[in-house]
């Protein structure tokens, strides 16, 4: 992960500096280009007037004059940087200090750059040629190398702020890298004691909002879940090592009783049966407890389809209504017309029966259970059974969902306490949720389903 | 009738042979992959129970594959370990005609292997359906016991329509609670045996011969035999 870390640190800053430069020349590059330009123009805009001013000179004095007024011209201090060549109409050299005229420079008229060599050092110049009158040539020019010293000066420059763009965007990337490693040091560490099993370890969390405290919160609602999940089968496994003991070792002791006391073949069979029941008890016991883990897994949402839960509840009711009369317990149900939610038709059905199924445990003789089907202002649906019986006291509301919990009203009736745990796996897969509260007398169990789960 | 079974848990596979067998049935046992499907593909049975997970480089899923490829329509049974819902839909996918996870009881198997083959044998494009002196038509949804008119709900129509599909054969609770209510949980409570009894009151009181009669541990059965 460091590793990692620091690639992509580096390549930050230098992503960072590139950008940096090309932003660099491109701001200057036309800057340049503008600035040569108008350099050039300048230039040749002087040149011409110095050709005008020497023909000037030339139709005054001739010649002569002019050859004279060229010679002052280089002597005086404006003279340092220039070029003139005054040459007759066969091109040999009259005055100027060029020794002869230029092989490169043809006869016609024009302006052109070229090197010379005047006194060992190599320097470029751009010069006009004008033909004056009678055939005499002139050429004007002046030393280009005289702007280098700008240019020289402006890629200097140039070149200093893109070395303090690289120290800069260096500096940066250390400097990212720095809070970054230190941020993840922090999840590293505690990433690490939660490997080690400490599971209450969380992130800090700043409530920034910057990406890595977002980070960080998302990671500790994953650890809250991963905890609850551990918890969860922790508390399991005790309850399966209790509640599958309890008859594997009933099992047991009548099956050793039977070998060792060898009744009479009619007991003995009587005898088996009731071990059956018992093996069959466990095996009911493993396939709820599957049942809850497939649940738990949320695979069965692959499996989803639009379910009217109305319908299923009303099918459910209809499917206990005999036991009910049987027992001579009202069963009444309640809904207003479709009501649709994204779900499994078996688990809701399996959910909603175990609701009845256990308000049928509890309910008084001759007593009431009411299955209302309505959706809530928030546009949830609810499935809401009610029963007269014993009711569950606040402080076991809680548990009565855990796994294997069964509450002191229980005692003597039969079930394993995993059928509100699977209502409320069966709520928690659909996005919803089991609410317990008081039917005064009884309870009223409430299995809240969102619209799209 | 001849049946084969593909299993290779020894105990799990004397079990049922011996309870085949007792049933009256022939059964040729191949305890891996390889012999089954020698076995299904070279000789012709009314019925295959065949293990998902078998040794010997084809399983049992393979195997029916391979079955249902060359054309064969001989009623399979699958037997599992893998209980998921998933693990059902694909075992079935794969060309069973019906599933049971283990462990089971052998009335529950006996059962399911009966009702396969009969469905297999069934034309099942009969409008009326006959039980000694009860008579259902499926047309008018009517129900006549010695031309008396019984009045049904629709879902002990359905019920007694299952029981009147499947004649003297038992029926367990479970088959009833995946057939007539396409549930597949076990309720806590004795829903089943309610509901029946309602429909026996409908269709039994009062007659000197009851049709409908439960069979212990296994489930019920609708028949006219003493």
């Amino acid at each position: 992960m460091i590793r990692l870390l620091r690639f992509s640190s580096l390549n930050l800053a230098l992503s960072y500096i590139a950008l940096s430069i090309s932003l660099l020349v491109l701001f200057t590059t036309p800057l340049g280009i503008a600035w040569r330009k108008d350099i050039d123009e300048a230039r040749t805009e002087n040149l011409q007037q110095d050709v005008q001013r020497l023909s000037e000179i030339f139709s005054k004095l001739g010649a002569n004059g002019l050859a004279a007024a060229i010679d002052a011209h280089l002597e005086s201090p404006f003279g340092v940087d220039r070029v003139m060549l005054l040459a007759d109409a066969s091109l040999s050299r009259i005055a100027g200090n060029l020794p002869a005229w230029p092989p490169e420079i043809p006869a016609s008229t024009g302006t052109h750059r070229f090197a010379i060599d005047p006194d060992g050092s190599l320097m470029q110049v751009v010069v006009i040629h004008a033909i004056l009158p009678g055939g005499y040539h002139l050429l004007v020019g002046r030393e280009i190398s005289r702007f280098k010293k700008v240019e020289t000066l402006f890629w200097y420059g140039l070149a200093g702020a893109a070395v303090t763009v690289l120290l800069l965007g260096w500096l940066g990337g250390a400097l990212i890298r720095r809070t970054l490693l230190s941020e993840l040091h922090t999840i590293r560490q505690t990433a690490s004691a939660i490997v080690r099993g400490d599971l209450s370890r969380r992130l800090p969390t700043q409530n920034a909002g910057d990406e890595l405290d977002m980070l960080a919160q998302t990671l500790n609602r994953m650890l809250d879940q991963i905890e609850h999940l551990v918890h969860g089968v922790r508390n399991v496994s005790n309850a399966i090592a209790h509640d599958l003991r309890t008859p594997l070792a009933e099992l047991r002791s009548h099956l050793e009783e039977l070998s060792l006391t060898r009744p009479s073949p009619e007991e003995t069979f009587a005898e088996i049966e009731i071990a059956v029941a018992d093996v069959d008890r466990v095996i009911g016991i493993f396939n709820a407890l599957l049942r809850l883990a497939e649940i738990d897994t949320g695979a069965r949402r692959a499996g989803f389809v639009q379910v009217d839960v109305a319908e299923v509840a009303a099918e459910a009711a209809e499917f206990y209504r005999p036991v009910a009369e049987l027992n001579g317990i009202r069963l009444v149900f309640e809904s207003s017309n479709k009501l649709e939610v994204s779900g499994d038709p078996l688990l809701l059905a399996q959910a909603i029966g175990n609701l009845i199924e256990n308000a049928l445990k509890y309910a008084q003789k001759n007593g009431t259970i009411t299955v209302e089907v309505g959706q809530r202002p928030d546009a949830s649906v609810e499935v809401a059974v009610a029963d007269d019986g014993p009711g569950i006291p606040d402080e076991e509301k809680s548990k009565v969902t855990e796994r294997f919990y069964r509450g002191d009203a229980s005692r003597g009736t039969p079930g394993v306490g995993l059928g509100l745990s699977l209502v409320a796996a069966v709520a928690k897969l659909h996005g919803g949720s089991l609410e317990l509260s008081d039917n005064r007398p009884g309870l009223r169990a409430r299995l809240v389903l969102t619209r799209t789960a | 009738m001849k049946v084969l079974l593909v299993e290779d848990n020894e105990r799990v596979a004397r079990f049922v042979k011996k309870g085949l067998i007792e049933s009256g049935h022939t059964v040729d046992h191949a305890d891996n992959g390889r012999d089954g499907m020698f076995l299904a593909a070279g000789e012709p049975y009314d019925a295959i129970i065949i293990d998902r997970m078998l040794p010997g480089d084809i399983d049992g899923l393979g195997i029916i594959a391979a079955l249902r490829k060359s054309g064969s329509k001989v009623p399979i049974l699958i037997l599992s370990a893998l209980g998921d819902v998933d693990e059902r839909i694909r075992g079935l996918k794969s060309g069973g005609d019906d599933y049971l996870v283990k462990p089971f009881a052998f009335g529950e198997l006996l059962a399911r292997l009966d009702a396969l083959v009969r469905r297999s044998q069934d034309s099942n494009t009969e409008t009326t359906l006959e039980m000694d002196d009860l008579s259902m038509d499926l047309l008018s949804r009517k129900v006549t016991r010695a031309g008396k008119a019984v009045t049904l709900q629709a879902r002990e129509f359905k019920l007694l329509e299952y029981l009147m599909r499947h004649p003297n054969q038992v029926v367990t609770r479970t088959m009833l609670l995946e057939n007539v209510w396409d549930y597949n949980f076990d309720p806590q409570t004795n829903v089943i045996d309610v509901h029946v009894s309602k429909l026996r009151q409908k269709i039994d009181a009062g007659f000197a011969r009851p049709l409908l009669r439960t069979i212990r541990n296994a489930g019920y059965m609708l028949t006219a035999d003493d």
